[in-house]
């Protein structure tokens, strides 16, 4: 008997001690804190809490040295792997070789380093099938609509591929529509400079049919200039501006439900952050995994917005 | 007549960039009907009163020779301090009132630390930069925060039809240019920028007034943080990422000189209209969105290329005249 209790406690010892999954600690590198990248954060947190591995998180706040040397400060802390979302993609490879020589596996999230040797994986939003969602529903509203249809772009940063990737998903989108005219504005992700330029935009086209934001951080700005201009009319009455944006905030969740916004689409933060954790999983138990995993956002409008409020990120 | 013009181009350091505001206002208005028309310039001065009103402060803090890197933080710690108060009391007066203290606060401590500690202004405001933002980035949890539409007055309201930004740009312009250039305070700051040594010689509160000029520009930059926070509809963790370079690229296109004791509130203000003129009339134009970095930085660079020519002209005139009386008196002696 005596024996047998052994045998169960060291059993049980040993798979408190796999539930634990032998300390593994994963290394955090983020670029920079704000509303969306929090929100993956926090699902790479619970992916890893449901795991048993610790996080050490580290921000570079946009500065890619930093990045660099924090990086290093995770290697050396002996980190088991390394979850990063670079600053910049040309200035990180020589921290991340750093890792790869002490045998550190690195995931990337939300931004690709696609020329990387060291990355084994990626995972991210799928930002071209979801801008081709804003760009669908827009080139649907439009449909039909006589003369010139102009619409206002508002690009995110020029040098970021999930802003030029949006960008392209959303001219794929408004395709089918003939004899459109495309007034793009740079915002570098900067919702003063994005009021700026749809306020300058609609000076010199005051018969904008659309705006599509490249994050819908950036609506109220643009309901701010369409109340300005007396255009913040109801969908599907003459005049109305078809306002869509890419992310799934509170802004874009709030400027849908009151539709000033018609829909946008919301990124799966969770289910990315939660992905990256099981790569880095597979990666440690030495299973083979897809170099680039990609998570495309959901389309909600005003009609079934609040139906689906527990699937935002931004409004819970 | 060249001579009077000359004279009055150096006397009148903001001359310069009125011309070239003038000269691209010319050019926008060839090239696009809808430049001049009364709604686009309501949109111009709209969109230039955050950087006009946080730059009429910075004048102040470089005509004293200092600098302050921190303002963008300091508008983003004050919006983030009234949209989390906001939220939490839901009291306008308590948000205002707490907000506009803690950025005088903020601007005052920078300018203690910088009389006190004796450390440049630069390496002083990149450190409290940091500390601003952190602290802000901290109260906040990095979270966008939405602010009630009804403080949209502030930014987007009007009175007798002008918008309320423009009136406060206005109002405070001209509190800039009064205490400038007609009280004592206005004389101080430029006595200290021309030589702190010898404002303290002559006995002039140096640390005081230089404690003032930050306390001063973190006033103003609270009022520009509300604007901004009410037209941007929320806080969002990006703003004010970078604000400081357009308001100090502002004052010096204004003619205020980065050594301190000469400019003008006029030239910092048309410095800030001027900047949003090139991003109206490259947005006005549809121009690529890849060349608008080009765009600005080559005209920032022509601005000041032609404000240092006609600088050194000015001295080289002003060194001949003195030749000349010298030679003048030798002949005569």
């Amino acid at each position: 008997m005596k024996k047998l209790f052994g045998a169960l406690a060291t059993t049980a010892m040993l798979m408190t001690t796999a539930a634990y999954a032998d300390g593994v600690t994963l290394g955090l590198s983020v670029d920079q804190l704000f509303e969306s990248r929090v929100a993956v954060n926090n699902g790479i947190k619970a992916g890893a809490a449901d795991r048993g591995y610790e996080v050490i998180e580290v921000v570079a706040d946009g500065d890619a040295q930093q990045q660099n040397a924090q990086i290093q400060s995770l290697i050396t802390q002996e980190v088991d792997a390394i979850l990063v979302c670079a600053v910049d993609q040309n200035t990180i490879e020589r921290a991340l070789m750093a890792a790869k020589k002490a045998g550190i596996p690195v995931v990337a999230y939300d931004r690709d380093l696609p020329d990387s040797r060291v990355v084994q994986a990626f995972v991210g939003p799928d930002s071209t099938f979801d801008g081709k969602e804003a760009g669908l529903y827009t080139a649907k509203a439009l449909d039909g609509v006589d003369g010139e249809i102009v619409i206002v772009e508002l690009i995110g940063a020029l040098n970021d591929q999930n802003g030029i990737d949006r960008s392209k998903g959303f001219r794929e989108g408004i395709a089918s529509l003939k004899n459109v005219k495309l007034i793009e504005v740079p915002t570098d992700w900067d919702s003063a400079r994005a009021l700026a330029g749809t306020q300058n935009a609609f000076q010199a086209n005051p018969d904008i049919k659309a705006v599509f934001a490249a994050t819908d951080t950036h609506i109220p700005g643009v309901e701010t200039v369409l109340a300005d201009l007396d255009k913040i009319i109801p969908q599907g009455e003459p005049g109305h501006v078809v306002v869509t944006g890419v992310n799934g905030s509170n802004d874009g969740y709030q400027a849908v439900v009151k539709g000033v916004a018609d829909g946008f689409v919301v990124m799966g933060t969770d289910a990315t952050g939660r992905k990256a954790v099981d790569l880095v999983a597979d990666i440690l138990d030495g299973k083979k995994v897809e170099r680039v995993n990609v998570i495309p956002g959901d389309f909600y409008t005003t009609a079934d917005v609040e139906a689906n409020k527990d699937k935002i990120w931004g409004a819970n | 007549m060249g001579e009077t013009i000359r004279n009055i181009f150096a006397r009148q350091k903001w001359m310069a960039i009125a011309v070239a505001t003038i000269v691209l206002a010319g050019l926008l208005t060839a090239v696009s009907p809808v430049f001049l028309t009364l709604s686009n310039m309501q949109s111009i001065l709209v969109q230039s009163s955050v950087t006009a009103i946080m730059a009429i402060g910075m004048t102040f803090i470089i005509l004293t020779a200092g600098i302050d890197i921190s303002v963008g933080a300091i508008l983003f710690f004050t919006s983030a301090l009234f949209a989390q108060l906001m939220i939490d009391t839901e009291s306008y007066l308590l948000a205002f009132s707490a907000a506009m203290a803690c950025a005088t606060f903020l601007g005052a401590l920078n300018g203690v630390l910088v009389v006190k500690f004796k450390i440049s202004p630069l390496i002083t405001t990149l450190a409290t930069y940091s500390i601003y933002r952190g602290a802000a980035i901290h109260l906040t949890g990095a979270q966008n925060i939405p602010v009630p539409r009804e403080m949209g007055f502030l930014g987007n309201g009007k009175l007798a039809g002008v918008p309320v930004p423009i009136i406060i740009m206005i109002v405070i312009f001209i509190i800039g240019v009064y205490a400038l250039t007609r009280t004592r305070f206005g004389v101080y700051t430029r006595a200290i920028g021309n030589s702190a040594r010898s404002a303290q010689e002559s006995n002039l509160p140096v640390n005081r007034v230089t404690i003032a000029v930050y306390a001063v520009s973190g006033f103003v930059t609270g009022i520009a943080a509300l604007i901004l926070l009410a037209r941007v509809g929320g806080l969002q963790s990006g703003i004010g990422i970078g604000i400081e370079f357009t308001v100090i690229a502002a004052v010096i296109l204004g003619g205020t000189k980065l050594t301190g004791g000469s400019g003008t509130v006029t030239g910092s203000v048309i410095g800030a209209v001027f900047l949003v003129l090139i991003d109206n009339g490259l947005n006005l134009m549809n121009a690529s969105p890849y060349i608008y970095d080009i765009v600005r930085g080559s005209v920032l660079l022509a601005a000041v290329a032609v404000d240092r020519i006609s600088a050194v002209r000015q001295q080289k005139a002003v060194e001949a005249q003195r030749a000349a009386r010298i030679q003048g008196a030798a002949v005569a002696g």
